[in-house]
């Protein structure tokens, strides 16, 4: 069953002239004085299928938290269709409040004045949540993220990773079929990020909910993401499976040299199509090349020529060096 | 504790306040006799009827004046993710009652007013004078609308939608035919406030209308209200739909 259905939709911002005083705002209200319009969003198309955990991922600016914004219903999108769980977001917000939840890293849903515990109960009331739903879901979460400890605080008081455990039970606690989570992990510890990811997994598993997730954190994708769109100034670059993804695009595997005093400044040559020389460190060069078109020792034989080699490496491509590769455009586009 | 007495003394300030503008209508009957033909009590019977309505309305909507900062600040979008419509969201995302000081003084004024002129009480009568001040209060909550609805568009220059409603709210508690045409078609007919106190005030003393109006024509309020409510809860939905969030 498809959750989350986009086709061609698009958010420009308008650049506004900026018309000073009290006479200049009051005009702009009647008349517009566009000065143009920034396309945040540029008619990208996507489906995500019941269950499936996506990662939504893009460097900043890309357009990753408009979008989410558009699916939830918040912002309006300048054109192109999207339904979410059956309904149009923007159209049916309060219909679809029931069926989403929804997590901002960055801001915080819950009441700032009230003990994390009152926010629950608030809604609780506000999305009828029945007696036992409430229990159960507040008892999961008290025990896979700890809550017991700042329950009574006041969510002025709770740090950073307290208050995003509180965000997330509280977007949970009308059981959603649909979970939006904008940079769930930013500023947290280890500690804290694993049991977040924990908490999402078995989630998932134990209630099929649909996932949809932003973050810059590669470890949250290659733990919770079999499935990743990359976006860029707009345009989905890449969708698809996170192993494909490696295996098409990540076949860079890295080769560390370490020579017996630093290499031939030449070495630099050797970068063409398939290798690239990446840095040169004393008497250590770290060289890219593509697995499919070159073998190590292949490579190694050819730095052999610029110097002594008295040592040697090989990484295996980790997914932080595609999706840099991708994000300074040296993966072409429309994948 | 301490939130109680600084709640008390929020209320007594606000009691204070509206004091001052009591004190200028006493004032002003010490000068001349009458107000373009009525006594002091039939002007205070408009006043009360007006800080009872306005106060009402405030109290209802205080949340509104939390809609500007949250729009820039972009916390709105908290207020569009939650299964309320978002005009009661907006509303409820605050409570004050510091304007209890206003309401208790307009109930005060009222019945000052009451000892003052001779009303030939009946049930209609009644029903007027309460259904006025729900007129009034919708009104009011609409006129508070108002001014949230301009900062989707704007982040200065709202203040000056101010004036419609704290104007409203004065120019009711005056006989409207003392005003010139222009303020009299703005408020008997854009902004209704006509019909929360001046015209069921004229049902209330036996007055004709020395504007002409023939008597039924106090039941027209209700049906403008309810348009000019109509328009601002229209005016709500596009400005929910030209909210733009913030980029972070
Ligand atoms: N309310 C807004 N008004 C004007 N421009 C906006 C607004 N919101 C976002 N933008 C612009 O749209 C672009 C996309 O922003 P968006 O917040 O979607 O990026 P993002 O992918 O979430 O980035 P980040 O990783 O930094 O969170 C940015 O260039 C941003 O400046
Ligand atoms: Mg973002």
């Amino acid at each position: 069953m498809t959750m989350i259905s986009v086709r061609d939709l698009r958010k420009t911002f308008p650049i506004k002239k900026h018309a000073g005083g009290f006479v200049g705002s009051l005009a702009s209200l009647f008349r517009s004085e566009y000065e143009g319009e920034f396309e945040a969003v540029k008619g990208i198309s996507f489906n995500i299928e019941r269950g499936e955990m996506v990662g939504y991922i893009g460097p900043n600016g890309a357009g990753k938290s408009t979008t989410i914004k558009m699916l939830t219903g918040i912002l309006v999108p300048t054109s192109g269709e999207a339904t979410v769980a059956g309904m149009v977001p923007w159209e049916t917000r309060k219909q679809l409040a029931l069926k989403i939840g929804v997590v901002f890293g960055q801001r915080t849903q819950l009441w700032w004045d009230l003990a994390l515990i009152e926010s629950l109960e608030l809604l609780k009331y506000m999305y009828r949540v029945p007696d036992d739903r409430f229990q159960h879901n507040l008892n999961t979460a008290t025990e896979l993220l700890g809550l017991e400890e700042f329950l009574r605080t006041p969510v002025r008081q709770l740090s950073l990773g307290q208050r995003m455990r509180g965000d997330l039970t509280a977007a949970l606690l009308h059981d959603p079929e649909i979970l939006y989570l904008d940079e769930p992990t930013i500023g947290l510890d280890i500690v804290a990020k694993a049991a977040i990811r924990d908490f999402l997994s078995e989630l998932n598993r134990a209630r099929q909910t649909t996932v949809l997730l932003t973050t810059h954190d590669l470890d949250d994708i290659e733990q919770l993401c079999p499935r990743i769109m990359v976006i860029d100034h707009g345009d989905v670059m890449y969708d698809g499976g996170l192993s494909d993804l490696k295996q098409r695009w990540g076949g860079r595997r890295q080769l560390i040299v370490d020579f017996a005093s630093e290499p031939d400044v030449a070495i630099s040559e050797l970068t063409n199509g398939n290798l690239e020389v990446i840095s040169i460190d004393g008497p250590r060069a770290t060289i890219a090349f593509d697995r499919d078109s070159l073998s190590a020792p292949e490579v190694l034989s050819r730095a052999g020529a610029y110097g002594d080699i008295r040592d040697m490496s090989l990484q295996e491509p980790d997914i932080e060096d595609v999706i840099k590769r991708m994000y300074a455009g040296k993966i072409p586009a429309g994948v | 504790m301490a939130y109680r007495s600084s709640f008390l003394l929020q209320i007594f300030a606000n009691f204070l306040i509206n004091t001052a503008e009591v004190l200028a209508l006493f004032a002003m009957f010490y000068q001349f006799d009458s107000m373009g033909g009525w006594t002091l009590g039939e002007v205070a019977l408009l006043h009360g009827m007006s800080m009872i309505a306005f106060s009402l309305g405030d109290m209802l909507t205080i949340g509104m004046d939390y809609v500007a900062p949250q729009i820039r600040s972009g916390e709105f979008d908290r207020v569009l993710t939650r299964p309320l419509s978002s005009w009661m969201n907006a509303v409820t995302s605050e409570i004050n009652l510091r304007h209890l000081g206003q309401l208790i003084q307009g109930f005060l004024v009222l019945t000052f007013a009451f000892t003052q002129v001779n009303i030939d009480w009946s049930v209609t009568k009644v029903l007027m004078l309460i259904g006025a001040i729900l007129t009034g209060v919708a009104l009011f909550m609409a006129l508070f609308t108002v001014e949230a609805i301009f900062s989707f568009w704007t982040v200065n220059g709202v203040e000056a939608i101010n004036a419609f409603t704290y104007g409203g709210s004065d120019l009711a508690q005056f006989p409207m035919h003392v005003f010139g045409r222009t303020l009299r078609v703005l408020f008997i007919w854009i902004i209704p406030v006509a019909f929360v106190t001046y015209y069921p005030a004229l049902y209330l003393l036996d007055k004709p209308d020395p504007l002409g109006m023939p008597g039924w024509f106090v039941l027209l309020g209700p049906v403008i209200t309810a348009v000019f409510c109509g328009v601002v809860a229209w005016g709500w939905n596009q400005g929910i739909r030209h909210y733009r969030s913030t980029g972070s």
